[in-house]
């Protein structure tokens, strides 16, 4: 039991709290909490996802007109910068080891750069949606007043699918959700895999034909997942840049060394962990239905 | 057991900045990856929900690669393994329970 303090006399590490009996058994206690924090994570962003594996499997070409609408660009790029990000991290853990105070003092600085770079480039996103009115709430979208548009006439005759989507967007004047093109649907009916519980969920009653109001509805749940998902997740990123100005308070002052370095190998294992989300999140939001757009729909 | 000196055991606990960087590189590469089979329509040439499985198996594989090396896993005691593949599991039962109930209801009770 107590060889550890035997060997080393009176000896105390630096960072070693009492109710510990060395620094290993203090970092095993420290890693395991930290880790019941992020199976919780897991298991919080787990209820989203199966939120979208729910609607998802319900209206797959409605999820797949809301991602084409999404900025793939972006979200790529969103992407990159956060491994970056991950593999700055992870050398602030190395040079946190090592006890280089320098090393440290820079690598958490560019995680937090990138860390925001990934936040401002969310900010246009999701200033994008707002403009096209896909802001799923009522009244929070780009309010334009009906005579603004005026040039454009009233109700456009062509049907949802034939491209009235242009026509109509810049006429919003209580902010409402905006959707007009029900195209992809029209495709998928055409070629014969709308399922059955997608024709109930698209089909006007009455005319038996595809209503631009239902698919709209559809593409709006998208758009709900959307924000909540990302919403979240950049609430994430937010925690992770608090936490890395204290940690570059801490690294500033050096208390980091071989010996004590949990703190930062603890904000390493959160901002990873908020990483590995956003990897599932851009295949899952941004690339399910790419190919109808990449051959020419 | 044995007095670990602290330099020697935190010696072996990480594979090194080429390690990293290597980690860093097959990320990179996933991703790219991941988008260009996303623009091919492997639903039609391969099976329905080819393109989703392929994206979420890379995903898969870029966490696994997050998770052991950046995360340390590897290195980690049983019980980190032990909740970071028991959380999946619980997943895997969220997913499963939920789907089967939604699969069996049929058309038109929650779809219009």
């Amino acid at each position: 039991m107590a060889t550890h303090v035997d060997t080393h006399g009176e000896y105390h590490p630096p960072g070693l709290q009492h109710q510990f009996e060395d620094m290993k058994q203090q970092e095993e206690s420290v890693s395991i909490g930290m880790w019941m924090f992020l199976v919780q994570e897991i298991m919080f962003f787990g209820g989203l996802f199966t939120v979208y594996l729910v609607f998802r499997s319900r209206f797959p070409m409605a999820f797949a007109a809301g991602s084409n609408h999404l900025n793939v660009v972006m979200g790529f790029a969103n992407t990159l910068v956060l491994i970056v990000s991950s593999l700055t991290m992870a050398l602030t853990v190395y040079y946190a080891q090592k006890g280089n105070r320098n090393m440290q003092v820079i690598l958490i600085i560019l995680t937090m750069i990138f860390g925001a770079t990934f936040l401002g480039v969310k900010v246009v996103e999701y200033k994008e949606k707002y403009d096209d009115g896909l802001v799923p709430v009522t009244g929070l979208n780009r309010k334009v007043k009906a005579s603004a548009g005026e040039e454009h006439g009233e109700e456009p005759a062509k049907p949802c699918w034939e491209g009235a989507h242009e026509e109509h967007e810049y006429i919003n004047p209580k902010g409402e959700f905006q959707w007009h093109d029900c195209s992809l649907a029209k495709k998928a009916e055409n070629e014969g895999f709308l399922t059955p519980t997608e024709k109930i969920g698209y089909y006007n009653p009455a005319s038996g034909q595809i209503d631009a109001n239902k698919f709209r509805d559809k593409v709006r749940i998208y758009f709900w997942i959307y924000f909540a998902m990302t919403g979240l997740h950049a609430l994430h990123m937010i925690v992770g840049l608090i936490l890395m100005s204290w940690l570059l308070y801490k690294a500033w002052k050096n208390t980091f060394s071989a010996e004590y370095y949990m703190p930062v190998e603890m904000s390493g294992l959160y901002w990873h962990f908020v990483d590995i989300v956003w990897i599932f999140l851009f295949p899952l939001l941004y690339l399910l239905g790419r190919h109808f757009i990449a051959h020419g729909g | 057991m044995s007095d670990n000196h602290s330099e020697e055991h935190h010696e072996e606990q990480h594979i090194g900045i080429r390690g990293y960087l290597g980690v860093f590189g097959i990320l990179v590469v996933g991703t790219i990856v991941t988008y260009y089979i996303a623009l091919s329509d492997l639903d039609s040439s391969l099976f329905h929900g080819a393109n989703t499985l392929i994206a979420l198996l890379i995903a898969f594989f870029k966490m696994s690669c997050v998770m052991l090396f950046f995360m340390h896993v590897r290195w980690s005691p049983r019980l980190v393994w032990l909740s970071a593949v028991g959380s999946f599991f619980w997943l895997a039962i969220m997913f499963a329970f939920t789907m089967q109930d939604y699969f069996t209801r049929g058309s038109g009770v929650f779809g219009g």
